[in-house]
């Protein structure tokens, strides 16, 4: 379980000024939940879940992973980065083995532990190629094998289909979940895609921008596994209802932005 | 390059056929070659002899052995030389490149001595260090240790944020994420500073053996010089060109060993 209380970030912008990233952000990840958060950009999702990973310090407020403060990075969480952040020099086998070599896990189990999941992320027989031989997909199922080698109890997904194309990104959806389903952790999930947030998570958290604050909170009550029948629940009502919901939402939230375009952009 | 961007393409077009690149090469040294023996015949001064002559005269120091000894003691200050100038550029273009304070309180001192003519300190290390090797250990490190430091700490500074980010996630200790990640994203560019400096360590040997230590190809080169012995200056200048050719050669070789993974169409705009 993730909890965050009263998370709090002001930097400095480009001209001086201080932004504020997150004004008082407080949620509750359930184990084993699947987490979507959502928000225009400059709302802070990724700073946040770049704190939640302990890579990015905060003003006030608490972080805590199965009951422990966050202090740093740790073991228990993993990342998936949106530009794949994969070691060019080094082979599909290497990346997926570099957090269990950090780890100090012995070769044999590493690169037993490696294969197992390069093939459960579909890339068995390319695990001598260097990631420059990779599509894009296929770079970013390589992250996700790697993220999944440590058997962290929670997945940080930073966007992490957005640098592919969408017929790619609705396969990896795809896999995703079928390997979600098949191996539940806790998982948050940053997108800027509404179809992807209702797709995928069990809730979605809408945050809304200067400053970053959870705007709403919303079920997503439809059946799982939602792997074997994509298209179907993408037909359903209560998906086509969410997503609209969501869109108004975010509508709502650019137009306040264009009313007033003095305020600056948070990555 | 951003990984942002879509994958490269695996092979990258190529023009210019390969087997191009060599004779071009040879039509350059034969051209080269027969300017020599011309303007050499034509001028006939005693400084300037013709290839023809410098050939024979090298031939002839080959075969008393005058080279070959010579060649191992000055090979020998080179490799010594280079190897603590490489190890000083690795540790402290490293240091300079990752941490801040380090640049700015040694910053200003390795670009001094980048630029400083380096045999301005030949008196010092003459007095201090003597006659012997260690000066000419010493003039060749002033000569190569300062670029390859700086184009250290220039390719530290580039290594791209996300990758250390990523290292740091998955609970990199400093020295993991400096041996794991920096070093080996860095060391196209650091390699290419190793080419620079190890043409400049081959300068420093010969100018370390001339005009310090008299050992090595430089003391023939001052002998010969002292007699008007233009066709054996020569000579060692073919010999130190030779030098200077295998070892960036060797170089470039360690080069494609290493970095290998780098996309051919990236190379080609280095």
């Amino acid at each position: 379980m993730i909890e965050i209380s009263g998370l709090r970030k002001t930097f400095t912008g480009q001209d001086g000024a201080p932004v504020q990233a997150l004004g008082g952000v407080d949620l509750t990840v359930r184990d084993d939940e699947f987490l979507t958060v959502l928000g225009p950009s400059g709302c802070g999702k990724t700073t946040m879940l770049k704190m939640i990973a302990g890579l990015q310090t905060w003003d006030a407020g608490e972080i805590t992973v199965g009951g422990r403060p966050v202090r740093g990075p740790g073991p228990d969480r993993s990342m998936v980065f949106q530009n794949f952040a994969l070691l060019p020099w080094a082979t599909v086998l290497d990346n997926v083995a570099f957090g269990l070599r950090l780890k100090g896990v012995g070769k044999a189990e590493r690169t037993e532990r490696a294969r197992d999941l390069i093939a459960k992320v579909g890339l068995a027989g390319f695990e001598s190629k260097r990631p420059g031989e990779l599509s894009g997909g296929m770079q970013q199922r390589v992250g996700i094998a790697r993220a999944l080698a440590v058997e962290p109890q929670v997945l940080l997904m930073d966007e992490p289909f957005g640098a592919v194309d969408e017929q790619t990104r609705r396969l990896l959806q795809e896999e995703l979940l079928a390997i979600w389903e098949a191996n539940r952790l806790t998982v948050v999930f940053i997108t800027h895609s509404m179809e992807e947030a209702v797709l995928l998570g069990d809730r979605v958290v809408l945050m809304s921008a200067r400053p970053g604050q959870i705007a709403e909170i919303v079920d997503v009550p439809l059946d799982r596994p939602r792997s074997s029948d994509v298209g179907g629940l993408e037909r359903s009502r209560e998906y086509v209802e969410i997503t609209a919901h969501l869109w108004d939402r975010l509508r709502d939230m650019h137009e306040e932005h264009r009313a007033a375009p003095s305020e600056q952009a948070v990555r | 390059m951003s990984a942002l961007a879509p994958p490269r393409a695996r092979t990258a077009p190529r023009f210019e056929p390969r087997a191009r690149r060599l004779p071009l090469g040879l039509v350059s040294l034969a051209a080269g070659a027969v300017l020599w023996e011309v303007v050499g015949r034509a001028a006939g001064v005693p400084f300037f002899p013709p290839l023809s002559e410098v050939v024979a005269t090298l031939a002839a120091m080959t075969a008393n052995g005058e080279i070959l000894g010579n060649l191992l003691v000055s090979l020998g200050n080179l490799a010594l030389g280079f190897a603590v100038s490489l190890a000083a550029g690795l540790v402290v273009g490293t240091a300079m490149g990752r941490y801040r304070r380090v640049k700015a309180a040694l910053g200003v001192y390795v670009y001094a001595l980048l630029t400083a003519p380096a045999l301005v300190f030949a008196p010092i290390f003459f007095s201090v260090l003597g006659p012997g090797q260690s000066s000419i250990v010493a003039v060749v490190f002033m000569y190569s240790a300062f670029i390859m430091i700086v184009t250290t700490a220039d390719a530290v500074e580039q290594v791209p944020a996300h990758l250390v980010e990523m290292a740091r996630s998955y609970g990199a200790n400093e020295w993991q994420l400096v041996t794991r990640v920096i070093l080996p994203a860095a060391s196209p560019t650091i390699l290419a500073g190793v080419r620079l400096g190890m043409g400049r360590a081959v300068t420093g040997m010969i100018n370390g053996e001339m005009f310090i230590a008299v050992t090595g190809l430089g003391r023939i080169v001052t002998q010969a010089g002292k007699s008007f012995d233009g066709a054996a200056v020569l000579a060692i200048l073919l010999v130190v060109i030779a030098v200077a050719l295998a070892s960036v050669a060797l170089v470039q070789f360690v080069d494609r060993r290493l970095t290998g993974w780098v996309p051919d169409t990236a190379k080609e705009s280095r």
